[in-house]
């Protein structure tokens, strides 16, 4: 089924981790919505946390697709450090903290 | 633009002309978009008094935003910078036995309204945007919503503004003053909080839906519930609309009431009613309406419009209550322009609650012009906040 449009109502804003926190509009739902229909490789989509939160309240039922947004920068050679550390130790050592001996916790979050 | 006074003052984390803020900022939920020079977000009114002396010396504009819930480009930009008051979010004092509130602009009414659930209290103006809508939003549209055929319009329930004009001077107003303010869409300052009066949360809801084949019966069953004491929302939705989403194509009247009289007294059914109610508009513009309207008529105008929009097959729904009715179009709709005419041959507002903003400026009179300029001159005589909206 198609992803309908985000309507730009701004509803998601108030369920958003992120934007609870930093209260920017960029990093709302509603913004990345806008820049990603203008076509904005921008590394602030990764800051989004993939939680869908905004999906439970947006009246469309629009869908942010984060994980297809972000395919699509790391595609075009935008990512974060962080991200390019985390996909590499997944790859490299089956988990996103890096080499870790049986039973350690790890001691350093790699996030987006 | 040299914008170095304004990081010294706020911080350089909170002036931003990155292209992504620039981008977002350019529009509100109107989807109208303009251009936006630079962002910054003040955190308090020593700030925003500082943003007005600079951008008088730069002779730039400033454009107030709340939620950028607005839907008539009121905090579009135009060549301004755009400040985002969303950090001013705090609920600074509740006073439960005086019914009274102390909140910064940027507080959003449904956390606020959550907050006040405790005292059994809450502030009773109920827009479609309760969700994520800020305080001063509301003020600078003086907006309507859900519950206004019984608590009336958000001017009812601000005790007194504290606004930052447009010569950088803190103003504490109210009484007869705040008419200065509320609904002015920001044109005379930055609301930057509010004392404001609340109402004791009712006890019970309960809701009767009917429907109806012509208009006649529907306004008459309308005027038989506004004279119900208990009466507390009165919508309506017509049957272009109803087909829409799904309901019997005929047109609808809903109306709630703080007693038992309603058939439906199930809360969780209310509830999820008054949650299909606030999908209304998502869904018509779902179904390629996405241009939403807000004239208000009464009488005679008020019959002539329903008539018209159902003759024209124009969804619709709306507080027919206060006869405020939301049409909804497609992008570029040529009946929009012909609509905001015959409203004022009918003797009807082009605004019933969203605003005038950028949207509606050709259909403003010029008795209403005159009144924005008269408050220009005593406000913001250098028209730095907000230009350009309203007139």
């Amino acid at each position: 089924m198609d992803n309908p449009p985000c309507i730009e109502c701004g509803l998601c804003r108030e369920v958003c981790p992120i934007f609870e926190v930093l209260r920017r509009e960029h990093i709302s739902p509603r913004g990345l919505a806008i820049l990603a229909e203008e076509g904005i490789a921008s590394p602030v989509f990764y800051q989004c946390t993939l939680c869908r939160a905004c999906r439970t309240l947006c009246p469309v039922d629009h869908d942010p697709d984060g994980e297809r947004l972000r395919a699509r920068l790391v595609a075009r050679g935008v990512e974060t450090e962080a991200n390019r550390e985390m996909i590499a130790n997944i790859r490299q050592h089956g988990n996103p903290f890096g080499p870790l001996e049986e039973g350690e916790i790890p001691k350093r979050l790699t996030c987006c | 633009m040299n914008l170095q006074p304004l990081c010294s003052v706020l911080g350089e984390q909170r002036v931003s002309t990155s292209i992504e803020d620039r981008l977002v900022y350019a529009r509100d939920a109107s989807r109208m978009r303009g251009e936006c020079l630079a962002v910054v977000w003040p955190s308090s009114p020593e700030q925003v008094a500082f943003l007005v002396e600079w951008a008088r010396q730069e002779a730039v504009d400033l454009v107030p935003r709340g939620a950028g819930t607005g839907l008539c480009g009121g905090a579009v930009p135009q060549r301004s910078v755009v400040v985002d008051l969303s950090h001013l979010n705090a609920i600074k004092s509740v006073e439960p036995e005086g019914k009274l509130v102390h909140v910064e602009a940027g507080v959003v009414l449904g956390t606020l309204n959550r907050r006040l659930e405790p005292a059994g209290l809450f502030l009773p103006v109920i827009p479609g945007s309760h969700r994520a809508a800020a305080i001063g939003g509301l003020i600078a549209t003086d907006a309507a919503g859900l519950r206004a055929v019984r608590y009336g319009l958000m001017g009812n329930w601000v005790q007194s503004v504290t606004l930052v004009d447009g010569s950088g001077q803190v103003r504490h107003l109210s009484g007869k003053a705040l008419g200065d303010v509320v609904g002015r869409e920001g044109v005379t300052g930055f609301i930057l909080e509010a004392i404001l009066r609340l109402a004791p949360r009712p006890r019970e809801r309960t809701v009767t839906i009917m429907a109806f084949d012509d208009e006649a019966a529907l306004l008459a069953q309308r005027d038989r519930w506004l004279a119900e004491p208990a009466l507390t929302a009165l919508e309506y939705l017509n049957r272009h609309a109803a087909a829409l989403i799904g309901w019997e194509p005929r047109h609808h009247l809903l109306a709630e009431f703080d007693s038992d009289q309603g058939e439906i007294e199930d809360p969780g059914q209310v509830r999820d009613l008054w949650r299909d109610r606030d999908g209304l508009y998502p869904q018509l513009a779902r179904c390629g309406h996405p241009v939403i309207e807000d004239p208000q008529l009464s009488g005679p105008g008020l019959a002539e419009l329903l008539r018209w929009l159902d003759q024209h097959a124009i969804p619709a729904f709306g507080h027919l209550g206060l006869g405020i009715v939301h049409p909804c179009f497609a992008f570029d709709d040529g009946r929009i322009e012909t609509l905001y005419e015959s409203v004022a041959a009918w003797g009807g507002r082009v605004s019933g609650e969203h605003g005038i903003g950028l949207k509606k400026r050709a259909w403003v009179d010029e008795r209403h012009r005159e009144e924005i300029r008269r408050l220009k001159q005593i406000y913001d005589p250098h028209d730095i906040i907000n230009r350009g909206k309203l007139s």
